[in-house]
């Protein structure tokens, strides 16, 4: 019983669960559209921000499928599928799969063959990702009550609101880009280095320029796609560096491990 | 509208996202539970509960931790329709959150109001269903393909860094903007990460956002910023 991992079963379940998120976003945007119009929010703008944020999604989203093929190795490609449309993420998944099979004696570099080991590792995925679909019902509203209010009062003062707002952006921000200076990964396989900070640097010259473009000769189409284009442009100097680079300085990490 | 109407109306609108939010969530939750139950029933393929619960030992107190700093960090800059969307589809911090935040930026709407809830959502929402299609898309279309070229040594680096660039190239924006409140965050990242270098990017996160607020309340009281 090799192909349960591939099955109608299997199959039938993607396309349960996926249509279920589908529909849900729909039914999410299709309310928020309605109230945007009614607040005065211009059609262009709610058009260049469905468009936008479908660039946007490209880079990030092929880097996922990269890892939905890489985990089809052990589990087939119908899990990962599942797992990476819906509530999982890269680092977990592989993470709970490789707990899971470790207890098995196995890895996920081998191709699951037993149902029920792989019935175990669709559980630990499952309960092990899902608990913040516990809290979010209980507690986004009271969070997002505090939160609002302080804001709300804060906005007597509407320079402090502005500064404060965009220094919580600034902060998430700051984590990745902290990250991409010194950080390590649990896997060694993106370690910051010589390769991350180059294409971080990148990205930041390349934003920056298609900004100054944009502005100086008011191309408003171009501003929607200067983000996608800085990305995939710093992954593309990426590669053009791991290609003309002595392989002693790409691979540079300050950790001391190889990097990809 | 006047003043008093709009905001009973954004409140009426606001508590019926909450509404829809916590039926979705809910039934998102069944609908995801039903993959390992349905796998189980179809196959007769039970596990062993011990094995299951000595995996999940390993992997739950990291996650459900997480998952509490991820709650509280994440709901406020991404609005109730959006946390609901996001906390369901997932990728949160590598996708969902930086376009929204993205989005935001673009419509030059702000967190915490309406129109960043709706901008939110929708951007949210869109990007779900890209994503849903592209995975879609590249499952069925190019899986013979793909990983030889996730596995090429040119380019893996690409995909290894692609969270350096989409950062890169979202912080560049802020940056330009508010370079003065941007550097003690980054500095503080740094500094932790010297100390606990694999320390996860949602605990990371919750320390950059606090030292970032923090740092901008210090220089506006010293008015080192207006």
């Amino acid at each position: 019983m090799s192909d349960f991992k591939e099955s109608g079963f299997m199959y039938a379940m993607a396309a349960f669960i996926i249509g279920f998120i589908v529909i849900e976003s729909v039914f999410f945007m299709v309310k928020a559209w309605k109230r945007a119009k009614q607040l005065g929010i211009s059609k262009e703008t709610l058009k260049n921000t469905v468009i936008s944020a479908a660039l946007f999604t490209i880079a990030p989203a092929i880097s996922i499928l990269a890892t939905v093929l890489v985990l089809s190795s052990a589990l087939g490609i119908v899990l990962p599928w599942i797992r990476l449309s819906v509530i999982g993420n890269l680092a977990y998944e592989t993470v709970a799969a490789s707990t899971m099979l470790e207890q098995f004696g196995a890895n996920i570099n081998i191709e699951v063959t037993d149902p029920e080991q792989f019935s175990a590792v669709m559980w630990v995925m499952t309960v092990g990702t899902s608990f913040a679909l516990f809290l979010v019902p209980i507690f986004c509203k009271f969070i997002q009550k505090k939160i609002g209010g302080m804001v709300s009062k804060s906005e007597k003062n509407s320079k402090l609101a502005d500064n404060v707002s965009a220094a919580a952006f600034i902060g998430i921000i700051a984590a990745f880009i902290a990250v991409s200076i010194n950080g390590k990964s649990s896997d060694g396989t993106s370690d910051a280095g010589f390769m991350s900070i180059a294409t971080l640097v990148s990205a930041m010259v390349i934003m920056l320029v298609l900004e100054g473009i944009c502005h100086k000769y008011s191309l408003k189409k171009l501003e929607m796609f200067a983000l996608p284009i800085s990305i995939f442009a710093a992954m593309g100097v990426c590669i053009l560096l791991t290609v003309a680079l002595p392989e002693s300085v790409t691979s540079f990490t300050w950790w001391g491990g190889a990097a990809a | 509208m006047s003043k008093g109407l709009k905001t009973k109306t954004e409140r009426q609108y606001t508590d019926k996202v909450h509404t829809w939010g916590r039926i979705w969530t809910v039934g998102a939750l069944l609908v995801l539970l039903s993959l390992p139950f349905g796998f189980s029933v179809y196959y007769s393929a039970w596990p062993e509960a011990k094995t299951v619960f000595s995996a999940l030992s390993k992997v739950i107190l990291i996650y459900w931790t997480t998952a509490v700093i991820e709650v509280i960090t994440y709901t406020p800059m991404l609005g109730a329709g959006g946390t609901y969307l996001s906390f369901v589809t997932g990728n949160i911090t590598n996708l969902k959150l930086p376009c929204g935040l993205n989005a935001m930026e673009k419509a030059n709407v702000k967190p915490n109001t309406e129109e960043g809830e709706v901008i939110t959502t929708i951007a949210i929402g869109s990007s779900a269903i890209a994503t849903t299609i592209i995975i879609a898309a590249g499952v069925l279309l190019f899986s013979p393909v793909l990983p030889v070229l996730r596995e090429s040594p040119t380019l893996r680096p690409a995909f290894s860094y692609v969270t350096s660039a989409l950062f890169g190239a979202l912080g560049a924006s802020y940056f330009r903007k508010h370079w003065k409140i941007s550097i003690f965050p980054i500095v503080v990242g740094v500094i932790v990460l010297l100390f606990a270098p694999t320390l996860g990017v949602g605990t990371l996160m919750f320390i950059t956002i606090v030292a970032a607020v923090a740092g901008a309340l210090v220089m506006i009281k010293l008015n080192f910023v207006k």
